[in-house]
Order: C-alpha cells, then sequence, then structure tokens
C-alpha cells in the first residue's frame, strides 16, 4: 500500500478484517447481482433458464476461483488466512484431544526437562562475566608439569603487569576468605567472605561503583598503608539497609579499622560462579588477612595464590598475548630457577578457564548436556510419530481439499500452523517445568558463612533458546509429515482412509524412529542408573563419621589480632579444657574435615633415597595439618605405625602421616613408617613418617584415591582451624559448654560455623551431589516414560494401519496365532536393533561417566540386566495388544476397516 | 468470449477508471458498458472485471456505495475518488505519450 493513500485504504483494510461477515456477504451479493442480470441477459436471447445459468457462471472462469482472488486483493489476506488456519487448527486439534495432549505434554516435558539442565551448563560454562566487553578479558595462568592453571604470587603479579604489553590492564584477586566483620569496636566480630583484589581491580574490568569510588591505583602500593574497602551490593543492602551515608563510615575488619570508600554496582558479583564476595579489599592490606604463614607475601616469589585477569587491548591478538607471557615466564625460570623451575604462563579464555579437564563442573555440565540433548531428542522423535500418524490418518481429508482447489501450499501452511499451535502450547508447558527444575535447584543452599550462591536462573537468553527449541522441533515435527500428506497420489487417497503405498521410505523412516527411541531411552536409563548406584556404593563408603556424634566450631585467632605465639597457646588451651567438658570423649584440630567445605592445602616433597625424575624437582600431595587428638575424634584408623603425639612439638624432629594410597605409591613393596620425605625439594628439611592412615574420601564422594599427608600442628603453626568434638550423645548440647571454654580463654573470640559434623556430611556430601543425581534421574525416567509412550504409540499404529492386511490374512486361512507372530516378529526386529544401538551408546556414556566422575573401568553388567528387559516388555506389550485386537476381528470387518 | 483480446497489462485499470469518470455505476453496467463503447473490440472477461474493480477499490482510486437501482434492486455503485481522478489523468497521459510513440514507430516507412 503507498503511503499517501493510507487514510482512504485503511478504513477499507480494518473492515476487511473486523468485518470480514460483512465484507464477505458483500461480495457474495455482488457477483450474484450480476449473474442474475447474465441469465436474464441470457434468457432474452432465448436460452433455456438452465444453459443462461451455464453459460453465465462459465463466463465467470470459476465463481470461488473468483471470489479467492477478490480476497487478495484485500492485502490482507495473509492475516485472515492466519486467523482462520489458527481457528481450524485449534478446532481440527480439539477433534483429536488425547492426541494433541500427549504432543503438548511430551513437548513441555522434552522442553521443561531440558531448559534445567541447559541452565545448568549456561551458568556454569557460557554465562559472561558480568561486566562491560567481558569478551576481552582474559586469565593469566602459571602453568607447571601438574597445574596447567596455577595463580600467581603477589611478585609475579607484579612483573606480569609490569612487562607485558597486549593488556589495558591487569588485575589480581586472592580467593574469597572468611573476614571477622565487625560495625564497631565493641561489637563481636561476624565471619564474612572477604576479597582481597588489587587497586585497579574495578577501573580495569569496567565496573563502576553504585556508590562512592572504586579503588585507586596508588592504594595499592604501599603494604599496610590504605585501609579502605568496597562494599558488595548484597552486604550494603542486608547489612546496611542499602543507607547512602555508608560511605566514610569505618568499619572493623580483622580488628583493623577500614573506611567504606564504595559500594559496588547491583549487577556486579565478582567474577566468580559460586561465590559473591561480600567486600573488597586492596591487595597491599595483606598482612591484615590469611596468607600462608610460612611466606612472605610481599616478599616470595612462590607464595602463588593470586588469580590473574587482563584485559586485551583493541587489535591484539591471542597469539601475540601467548608469546609475551610465555617469553616473560622464560625470563622469570631464568631470573628465579629456584622457584621458577619448569614453569610457564599462558592466557586463557574464560572459555577455557571453565571447560579445564579437572573441573567437576565442567564434567558435569556435558553430561548434563548430553543427557538434556538425549532427553530432548526423544521427545523430539516422539511428536514426530505422533504428527506423523495424525497426518497420514488424514490422508482423505487433505485429499478431498486438494480436489476441492485448496492450494498444496496453504495445505502445508495449515498443517504447519497446527503443530506450531501444539508445539507453542507445548513450549510454554516446557517453561514452566522448566521455571519449576530451577526453582527446585536454586532452593538448595549450602550452609556456610561465606556466601555460596547457586547461580542457576532462568534468564532472556535461556527463554529465547527454549522458544526456538520449539519452534524448530514443531517445524521439524510438523513439516515432514505435512508434505508427505499433500503428496499424496490423490485418486488413491481418496479411496482409503489410511493408504500405504509400500515406499521403502516412508517405512525406514517410522522404523527409525522406534529404533531412536529404543535406543536414547535405553541409553538415559543406563546413565540414571549407574549414576545413582555409584552415588549410593559413594555414600555408603563415607558414612561412618556422619554416624559419630561430632561437634564441629571454627576460630580464627588472627580475627582478634593473636600473634603465632599465641594462637598456638591459644589452641592448646582450648583442646585441653574442651577434653575436660564432662560428655566429651576427645577433642581434635584439624585445617578442615574431610568432606568439608575447605579446599585442603598442597604440599611439595621429594621422597628421602628415592632417585627424582630428571625434570621435577618434587611431588605433590593433598594435605591437611592436625593436632594429636585428630585420628581418634575422626575414627580415623592407623593402619601402621603411630599418630601424632603431645611429644612432637616444634622443637622435635619432623613428623608426618601418610595415607595408605600415599605410602603404596611411593613405596610400593615396603613399609613407609620410617621413612623419610623432605619439603620443597630433595636438599629440603627432612620429615619422618611415622605413621599409615586408611585411605579417605576426601573433597567429594566420588573422587578417585588421593594421596594424602598429615602435618602435626604443633611443627606447621596455622590460624585458621576446626575444633572436632566426639560427644557421647547429640553434639549439640555441648555447644554452650564450648562457649563457656571459649569465652573463659577470650570473651571476644567469634566462634563460626558451630554444627554437627553429620550436618555437614548431609549437605556437602549427600544433599549436594544428589540434586545433580535427582536431575539424572529424572531425565532418565522422563525419557523412559516418553520413549515408552512414543513406542507404545508407533508399535500400535503400525499394527493398527495392517488391520486391513490382518483381515485378509485371516480370511485366507491364517490363525490367530500367525498374525500374532507376524505383527510381534517386526517389533522385536526393531526392538532388538534399537537395543543394540542403545547399549553401544550406553556403553559409550558409561565410559564418558567413568573417566570423567568415578573410578575408571567398572562395567555395569547389573544396569543392563534391568535395563533391556524393561524396555523389550514395553515394546512386547505395545505390539501384543493391538495385535491381538486386530486378530480378533472378524475377517469381513477387518476388510471394510479404514 | 473468456480472454481479454490483446488488452495491455494495467489498461483495465484506465478503462474502468475513465468510465467510471463518465458516472458512478455498478459492476453489472460498467461490463455492459465496457462491450458497447469499445465496440465489441474489448472483450473484457468478466471473471477478471471484479477482481480489478475490488483492486481500485483497494488503491482508493474508487469507492463503493450500495444504492437501489433503477428496478429497485441493491447493487454496488463505484465511483471516482479524488485520488482516482489524479490517477486517471496521470494513466491518461502516461497512454497518450506511449500510444504516440508507438504510433510513430509503427509509421515508420520500410526503406
Amino acid at each position: 500500500m503507498r503511503l499517501e493513500h493510507w487514510w482512504f485504504t485503511l478504513p477499507l483494510r480494518l473492515k476487511s478484517i473486523f468485518r470480514r461477515g460483512r465484507v464477505e456477504q458483500e461480495l457474495s451479493e455482488e457477483l450474484q447481482f450480476h449473474l442474475e442480470h447474465r441469465i436474464e441477459e441470457g434468457i432474452a436471447n432465448g436460452l433455456s433458464p438452465e444453459q443462461a445459468r451455464q453459460s453465465a457462471l462459465r463466463d465467470m472462469d470459476g465463481l470461488e476461483q473468483r471470489k479467492e482472488e477478490m480476497r487478495d486483493m484485500r492485502r490482507v489476506h495473509w492475516l485472515t488466512d492466519f486467523v482462520d488456519d489458527v481457528r481450524f487448527a485449534s478446532r481440527s486439534l480439539r477433534r483429536t484431544p488425547g492426541l494433541s495432549a500427549l504432543v503438548v505434554i511430551t513437548l513441555a516435558l522434552g522442553i521443561g526437562m531440558t531448559s534445567t539442565p541447559f541452565s545448568m551448563v549456561d551458568a556454569l560454562i557460557f554465562r559472561p562475566y558480568p561486566v562491560p566487553n567481558p569478551a576481552n578479558i582474559v586469565s593469566l595462568v602459571s602453568t607447571s608439569r601438574d597445574n596447567a592453571f596455577d595463580t600467581f604470587s603477589y611478585r609475579e603479579y607484579l612483573d606480569v603487569r609490569g612487562h607485558t604489553k597486549s593488556y589495558d590492564g591487569v588485575v589480581a584477586s586472592a580467593p574469597p576468605e572468611g573476614v571477622g566483620f565487625a560495625e564497631d569496636k565493641a561489637a563481636t566480630p561476624r565471619v564474612r567472605g572477604g576479597m582481597m583484589v588489587s587497586g585497579n581491580y574495578f577501573r580495569v574490568l569496567g565496573v563502576e561503583p553504585r556508590l562512592g569510588r572504586g579503588f585507586r591505583d596508588d592504594e595499592d602500593v604501599v603494604p599496610g598503608r590504605d585501609a579502605v574497602v568496597v562494599l558488595g551490593p548484597d552486604f550494603w543492602k542486608n547489612e546496611f539497609s542499602s543507607d547512602p551515608s555508608v560511605i566514610g563510615r569505618t568499619v572493623r575488619l580483622n580488628g583493623h579499622d577500614f573506611t567504606v570508600i564504595g559500594v559496588a554496582p547491583p549487577d556486579f558479583h565478582g567474577m566468580w560462579i559460586f561465590m559473591r564476595p561480600d567486600f573488597y579489599m586492596p591487595l597491599a592490606m595483606a598482612p591484615v588477612f590469611s596468607t600462608n604463614p610460612q611466606k612472605r607475601f610481599f616478599e616470595d616469589r612462590d607464595d602463588r595464590g593470586l588469580g590473574l585477569r587482563a584485559r586485551l587491548k583493541e587489535g591484539t591478538t591471542l597469539v601475540q598475548a601467548q608469546s609475551e607471557m610465555a617469553l616473560l615466564a622464560q625470563s622469570f625460570e631464568r631470573d628465579y630457577p629456584q622457584v621458577s623451575r619448569d614453569r610457564s604462563a599462558a592466557v586463557r579464555t574464560q572459555f577455557e578457564m571453565r571447560t579445564r579437564g579437572d573441573d567437576i563442573n565442567w564434567k558435569m555440565s556435558v553430561i548434563f548436556a548430553i543427557l538434556a540433548l538425549a532427553v530432548l531428542l526423544v521427545a523430539c522423535t516422539n511428536v514426530a510419530g505422533l504428527l506423523l500418524s495424525r497426518a497420514r490418518t488424514r490422508t482423505r481429508e487433505i485429499a478431498i481439499r486438494l480436489s476441492m482447489g485448496a492450494g498444496r501450499s496453504r495445505l502445508i501452511r495449515l498443517l504447519l500452523t497446527e503443530s506450531l499451535m501444539l508445539s507453542i502450547i507445548g513450549g510454554l508447558g516446557g517453561v514452566i517445568i522448566g521455571y519449576a527444575g530451577i526453582y527446585m535447584m536454586s532452593r538448595f543452599q549450602i550452609p556456610s558463612e561465606l556466601p555460596v550462591t547457586v547461580p542457576f536462573r532462568m534468564d532472556t537468553r535461556m527463554l529465547m533458546v527454549s522458544l526456538v527449541l520449539a519452534i524448530v522441533s514443531a517445524v521439524f515435527c510438523g513439516l515432514a509429515p505435512a508434505l508427505q500428506a499433500t503428496r499424496a497420489n490423490l485418486s488413491s487417497a481418496l479411496k482409503s482412509a489410511d493408504v500405504d503405498l509400500p515406499g521403502v521410505k516412508t517405512l525406514w523412516g517410522r522404523n527409525a524412529l522406534v529404533i531412536a527411541q529404543v535406543s536414547m531411552s535405553l541409553m538415559l536409563l543406563t546413565a540414571a542408573f549407574l549414576m545413582a548406584r555409584s552415588f549410593h556404593d559413594s555414600v555408603d563408603g563415607g558414612t561412618t563419621f556422619a554416624k559419630t556424634p561430632l561437634l564441629m566450631a571454627r576460630f580464627d585467632p588472627r580475627l582478634v589480632q593473636y600473634d603465632a605465639t599465641q594462637t598456638q597457646q591459644f589452641y592448646k588451651q582450648l583442646t585441653d579444657r574442651a577434653r575436660e567438658i564432662p560428655g566429651v570423649e576427645s577433642a581434635g584440630l584439624t585445617q578442615s574435615p574431610p568432606m568439608g567445605l575447605d579446599n585442603f592445602g598442597s604440599l611439595e616433597f621429594a621422597p628421602d633415597g628415592l632417585q627424582m625424575p630428571k625434570d621435577r624437582e618434587s611431588f605433590s600431595a593433598t594435605m591437611d595439618i592436625v593436632n594429636e587428638g585428630f585420628f581418634e575424634t575422626m575414627g580415623i584408623t592407623l593402619q601402621r605405625g603411630r599418630g601424632f603425639l603431645a611429644s612432637d612439638t616444634a622443637d622435635a624432629p619432623r613428623v608426618a602421616v601418610v595415607n595408605e594410597q600415599f605410602a603404596r605409591h611411593y613405596w610400593p613393596n615396603e613399609d613407609a613408617v620410617g621413612k623419610r620425605i623432605r619439603l620443597d625439594r630433595s636438599n629440603g628439611v627432612p620429615v619422618e613418617i611415622v605413621g599409615v592412615a586408611q585411605t579417605l574420601k576426601y573433597r567429594n564422594t566420588t573422587e578417585s584415591p588421593l594421596d594424602f599427608i598429615y602435618l602435626p600442628l604443633a611443627q606447621r603453626p596455622t590460624a585458621r582451624m576446626v575444633l572436632l568434638l566426639r560427644t557421647t550423645t547429640d553434639p549439640l548440647q555441648w555447644v554452650s559448654p564450648l562457649r563457656g571454654v571459649v569465652h573463659s580463654l577470650d570473651a571476644s573470640l567469634p566462634i563460626s560455623e558451630t554444627r554437627t559434623y553429620a550436618d555437614l556430611y548431609r549437605y556437602h556430601a549427600v544433599e549436594g551431589p544428589g540434586v545433580a543425581i535427582r536431575l539424572v534421574g529424572t531425565l532418565g525416567l522422563v525419557g523412559l516414560l516418553l520413549a515408552s509412550a512414543g513406542l507404545y504409540g508407533l508399535m500400535a499404529y503400525n499394527v493398527s494401519r495392517r488391520t486391513r492386511e490382518i483381515g485378509i490374512r485371516m480370511a485366507i486361512g491364517a490363525s490367530r496365532r500367525d498374525v500374532l507372530k507376524l505383527m510381534m516378529a517386526k517389533g522385536v526386529v526393531l526392538v532388538g536393533i534399537g537395543t543394540g544401538l542403545g547399549l553401544v551408546m550406553g556403553a559409550g556414556i558409561e565410559q564418558l561417566m567413568n573417566t570423567m566422575l568415578f573410578n575408571a573401568g567398572r562395567v555395569d553388567i547389573g544396569a543392563y540386566l534391568i535395563v533391556v528387559p524393561s524396555m523389550f516388555l514395553v515394546t512386547m506389550l505395545a505390539t501384543y495388544v493391538p495385535a491381538l485386537r486386530a486378530s480378533r476381528i472378524a475377517p469381513t470387518e477387518a476388510l471394510r476397516y479404514e | 468470449m473468456s480472454k481479454p483480446s490483446d488488452l495491455l497489462q494495467g489498461t483495465l485499470d484506465l478503462l474502468l477508471l475513465k468510465i467510471l469518470a463518465l458516472e458512478p455505476m455498478h459492476g453489472w453496467a460498467i461490463s455492459l458498458r465496457l462491450r458497447s463503447i469499445s465496440r465489441e473490440v474489448l472483450q473484457v472477461s468478466e471473471g477478471s472485471l471484479y477482481p480489478a474493480l475490488h483492486k481500485l477499490e483497494q488503491e482508493g482510486w474508487i469507492t463503493a456505495e450500495w444504492k437501489q437501482t433503477e428496478n429497485n434492486r441493491r447493487a454496488k455503485f463505484y465511483s471516482l475518488t479524488r485520488l482516482g481522478r489524479k490517477e486517471l489523468d496521470s494513466e491518461t497521459a502516461n497512454w497518450q505519450r506511449l500510444s504516440t510513440a508507438i504510433s510513430y514507430i509503427v509509421q515508420l516507412k520500410e526503406a
């Protein structure tokens, strides 16, 4: 429509849309008027009324076609046609309510069940950093033989920042840690999550503070000078009720006065996936916070622990940055051979950081994505099968429409509208299910003083993906049947409701659907079964501790400015007095109890008397620092030698306890007790192994056995420790006696994470993985359900299609048994092929899960023994019931059957 | 008499506009008038007449009104709009240019 005409034409268009009935009626009336005159004229010319009528109609060249042509002139036919299609589609969908509901439910389940794992994958892998231009933020990592994602020390950071030219800035941050926070001197400190960052952190990342300012570069130069703090958005809201006058106020962090200078914007929660720091402190304030007491943070080049991120300059490629980093690392190795031997450095993208091979989130994401895709595929094949059978039963209807002059494209559009409607309803249902799933996932909270969040949420990107999935599945599932149905040979289609021209292609398609259903669901079930079983096994393996009545409480005397000597004295007195509380059987100290939330440290060492490989200085093992009461309190069995004694003091010879795995690893055929290792490298401090403890699960239930070493607290002083009390009955009854003891030692010292060990274990080791297990289990179950329903539908449809054939067979003498055998045979063959394929895929996913999550190489026959027969049963039932029904029909009836 | 004989593309519109410029009339009258004034040379299919009228109406060049005919029957009378008048003028000018040009060409003497 030309623009200048709109004033005249708009009313006409609106009339065409909103007063269609009237317009249609006028159209008929106008043509009728013409016809009547034409007939009168014919009669006047001497024709009979009937002849006149015929001739008039003939001159019109087809009345209906002309009408259609005139409707096209209205220029809104696409819209009115669409409205027609929708109205017609909804009517025809209502005619088969069961089938429509089945398609909608299948799609809703398929999309809903997929969007939960996909949003998880999105959160763990793909969500960009919450900063401007997140794409050019890269991570710089130190690489060593054992760790391709290692961190840098403060000194190394200064060199990287000073000697690289590829970046618009390099920032450093320490991992979030527990910090004692108090509003003023009088208040008892509470433990909150703080994070040390470099002075240029906010500027380089491009994060504009919501209030006040970020750090200045010069606030990160002189150690201990600038005691300033920037608050996180949530912390500001919860702790200060979003009070804007907080800027300039003084708060106490670990007993030091800090000035609040800014509040981070509400959408910036730090660069971590799971952690949201409550506040940020400059790196130069490190002495106030927890650094490795064995090292000097500002001096030692091997006091590594800082994560480096940088913003690539415009026009600088990753390759250029990479070679610059490698060169710099070479100069480190040359200048500081002692601490930088065999070390290089690399530039990694966000994606590389999140998809590192050893990362459990990445492994989980891969497994979830595969399973989710399988469920989606099952749902799609299901819908395709359902729509296919639906379209085929309508062959005659479509043939009639075609012969009455409907265009093929118009019909295809109509059929597509039907499947689009189904998929949109299904998609909406899927979004609801997805939301529910994500809600359930995010309700799971890890109880911890540090702000840990589960970042799964449905965002607009996820919604778009879901909707696109729905539409694509509609086109995919609706187009093929539509094309096939409208291609039908008119004359033969009109004769029968359901022609099955023996085309190899159509038959192949349906058989492929059956095979895909069987194999996919088999794979899903295998995965679900495997995961649930090995989870059960691993939980059973760790429950011995969980059953012991253990009370735990965390202390960090640095929060009240104890020095190392005071700290040691405090722990000595604490354990001595705690043991005297009636009902307490023993007391132990550890850096982190097994399966706790904290990461264990690691120890570099060289076994004495063992020839070190030429290319390495040291091995590394996971380490815990414990006191003499620890093994007894936790109930960890010492297989050989002894545990720690009160006599293993700082002045006594250095001792260690290793686990069985460690002992077997380094001294496979000898007794490890009495052997010596040296700290850091082969000329380091000698430490004697005095005992061998049982191997536990240390970090999570699915880990493979770790080399683990215990060092005595007295010989390796540490500030932040967990006290464990083994009690006679319910551990929580000893909370207040313990508080009394602490109070008598120092009333100002905060106690954190006071809870039973069973509680911690349940959350971390049972419920956390349980979320994943439940998700996989649900995926498997939904997959099986969908596959069974789809399988049943397809098989039943296959058989019912052959009712006439059955009638003929029985009419010429086949027995009911023959018919049943014939029908079942095909089902068995298809399911057989599907099972074969499913076993292969199942073995594949088992391999994947074994190598990624669990101990490698366990072939789980039990899973298949349950899964395979159940699939067969479903299929057999799906074939048997309709086959039986078909064989019961009297041949005369079956022959007439359409 | 079905196919329009040698009716140039777009000329039907011009003819209809011209006829309606004389007086408002209904479809049947238009078809009669077409036959008579072109002395049966231009035979417009009745089938294509109505779609053409609808197109002109949708373009805003003609407007329709239901009125009584002389025999007291309801019929749809079309009349030219202001826009239609402009369109007719420009189309007429076009047509004259074109026909002049073509008649020059066909009158060229063959050497």
